[in-house]
């Protein structure tokens, strides 16, 4: 026989009431913990966004103007290729660079409304043998200026220093949320177990007149799921006031120019909200589950 | 309906509880477990319930070996099982009628199952009266009279019952005789563990004697000794 959804429920909510203080403990270290791995998630998103044209050894760009003649395109094509001092290169052409246009500014479909791929100017990644910065720098300064390039940007200290920060400090968020996570799993598993041990004498009714061992553990893993929903519910209002007020201030268009870029589209915060709940909902069935297995079928 | 076949029970330490024990109880019957303490009268019981597994031997309840039962089936056993224990175990933040319900409702019995059996149960065992009183406002007997309930409400073919009246006084224990009585009557078994001397003389029915383990006396219409 099946257990009526009404008795889980009622049953649940009697378990949650009566651990009231260990339920909310466990409640708010589930939502932080889950804020600071979906932080890690848009901190990423939004540091591969910012710096994704500098990605793979990329040292500088020479970009070319919309209106550059083949002649001049060839020439400064010729002078990568034969430079001993580049080891590699990658032509983004018009069609490619506003493809990119259009995935960092996915956000703001006005700007790329009014962005065409004739608008965008093609441009080469470059690779060069030696990273150093005076090298890239000295390198870089060959081809400014000559006809058919508008610019040439190099990723200098900054970036790279951005990037490692960005690491470490992902790195940061990873770790302690992990230990988070750990430690509400083990408050899940506490709180069970406190809650079996509360009804003790009910279970060994239950036990006694029949009742299934599913039928006894639905409560009891019901109360871990609810708890780690309602976490990761309050870590999705977190996650949205770090996008909103941490990240969208970085890449706000009056700020840095270097930090043009730095946000996160809607489908990957639905992404990372959506991988958070399912984190949630495995810690809990993990928290549970060890619970009245160990302690419940004893 | 109970059969033991050379049953033996070890428990930690070599401490043998049941020993070798062969014995078949009918349906209907009323049968008196007695014995000193620690003489396996509680094992007996607990072993019918499959509470228990014996080390040796088969136990059948019904026709089933239930030593060697899987344990998901365990429940269903023991919905044609009640049990009775001697300090009742009722839930104290429930009412008399929850508490009977409660043994309904865990085995998934529908609502409507749950509001026609409990009134019955409940006039059986003569607590029509107290349907909405908590366990703490009633008197040693009326709670064993609610656990009766209880374990009667799914109607078993068997009753277990652990020293039943152990925590009451002659005249109450008395009453909950009857009711158990009663009970046997409408065909179910009932085994009875008991150190009550005066109940077992003046019922005079089936008698099973244990000594440190072992079947020593299995006497019809008998005697405490």
């Amino acid at each position: 026989m099946a257990i009526s959804p009404l008795y889980a429920l009622r049953e649940t909510g009697i378990n949650l009431w009566r651990n009231i203080l260990l339920s909310t403990a466990t409640i708010l270290t589930i939502g932080v913990s889950l804020l600071m791995f979906g932080a890690f998630f848009l901190f990423d998103y939004a540091v591969a966004n910012a710096t994704q044209r500098w990605e793979g050894g990329i040292e500088f760009v020479v970009w070319m103007n919309p209106e550059a003649t083949p002649e001049q395109n060839a020439n400064i094509l010729d002078a990568i290729t034969t430079s001993p001092e580049i080891r590699d290169y990658e032509y983004v052409d018009q069609n490619a660079a506003y493809e990119e246009f259009k995935e960092i500014f996915s956000d703001t479909p006005e700007l790329i409304e009014v962005v065409t791929p004739e608008a965008m100017p093609p441009s080469y990644r470059v690779v060069p043998v030696d990273p150093d910065a005076d090298v890239v720098e000295e390198l870089a300064g060959q081809f400014d200026g000559r006809p058919g390039v508008k610019t040439v940007v190099s990723a200098n200290d900054t970036i790279r220093g951005i990037q490692d920060l960005a690491d470490r400090a992902g790195l940061f968020l990873f770790i302690g949320s992990f230990v988070l996570l750990g430690a509400a799993t083990l408050l899940i598993l506490t709180n069970i177990v406190s809650a079996i041990r509360n009804r003790g004498q009910e279970i060994e009714i239950m036990k006694v007149v029949g009742a299934t061992n599913w039928f006894i553990r639905i409560p009891f893993m019901l109360e871990g799921v609810a708890q780690a929903v309602t976490g990761a519910l309050l870590s999705w209002a977190g996650l949205w006031a770090f996008d909103r007020y941490v990240i969208e201030e970085f890449s706000d268009p009056d700020g840095l120019e270097l930090l043009a870029g730095f946000q996160v589209s809607d489908n990957e915060f639905f992404t990372t909200s959506i991988l958070v709940l399912a984190i949630a909902i495995v810690v809990s069935i993990v928290g549970s589950l060890v619970a009245v297995t160990r302690y419940l079928d004893a | 309906m109970i059969k033991l076949e050379h049953v033996t029970k070890v428990y930690k330490g070599d401490n043998v509880a049941l020993r070798d024990s062969t014995v078949d109880i009918g349906k209907s019957e009323f049968v008196f477990l007695v014995g000193a303490s620690g003489s396996g009268k509680s094992t007996f019981i607990r072993l019918l319930n499959r509470e228990e597994i014996p080390e040796h031997g088969q136990i059948f309840v019904a026709g089933k070996d239930i030593a060697h039962l899987g344990s998901w089936k365990v429940p269903y056993l023991r919905r044609n099982i009640g049990y009775i224990f001697q300090d009742f175990k009722l839930l104290p933040n429930k009412t008399v009628a929850e508490n009977v319900a409660f043994a309904l409702e865990v085995i998934g019995k529908p609502r409507h199952v749950v509001k026609k059996q409990v009134p019955a149960i409940l006039e059986l065992v003569g607590l029509s009266e107290k349907v909405d009183s908590r366990p703490s406002e009633l008197s040693g007997g009326e709670q064993q009279r609610v656990s009766i309930a209880r374990a009667f409400v799914n109607r078993p073919l068997i009753l277990l019952a652990d020293e039943p009246t152990g925590n009451l006084d002659p005249q109450t224990s008395v009453g909950i005789m009857k009711l158990l009585d009663r009970i046997n009557r409408t065909g179910t078994t009932v085994v009875m563990a008991t150190h009550d001397r005066g109940i077992v003389d003046t019922m005079r029915r089936r008698v099973i004697e244990l000594d440190r383990g072992a079947i020593v006396r299995d006497q019809a219409r008998g005697v405490y000794e």
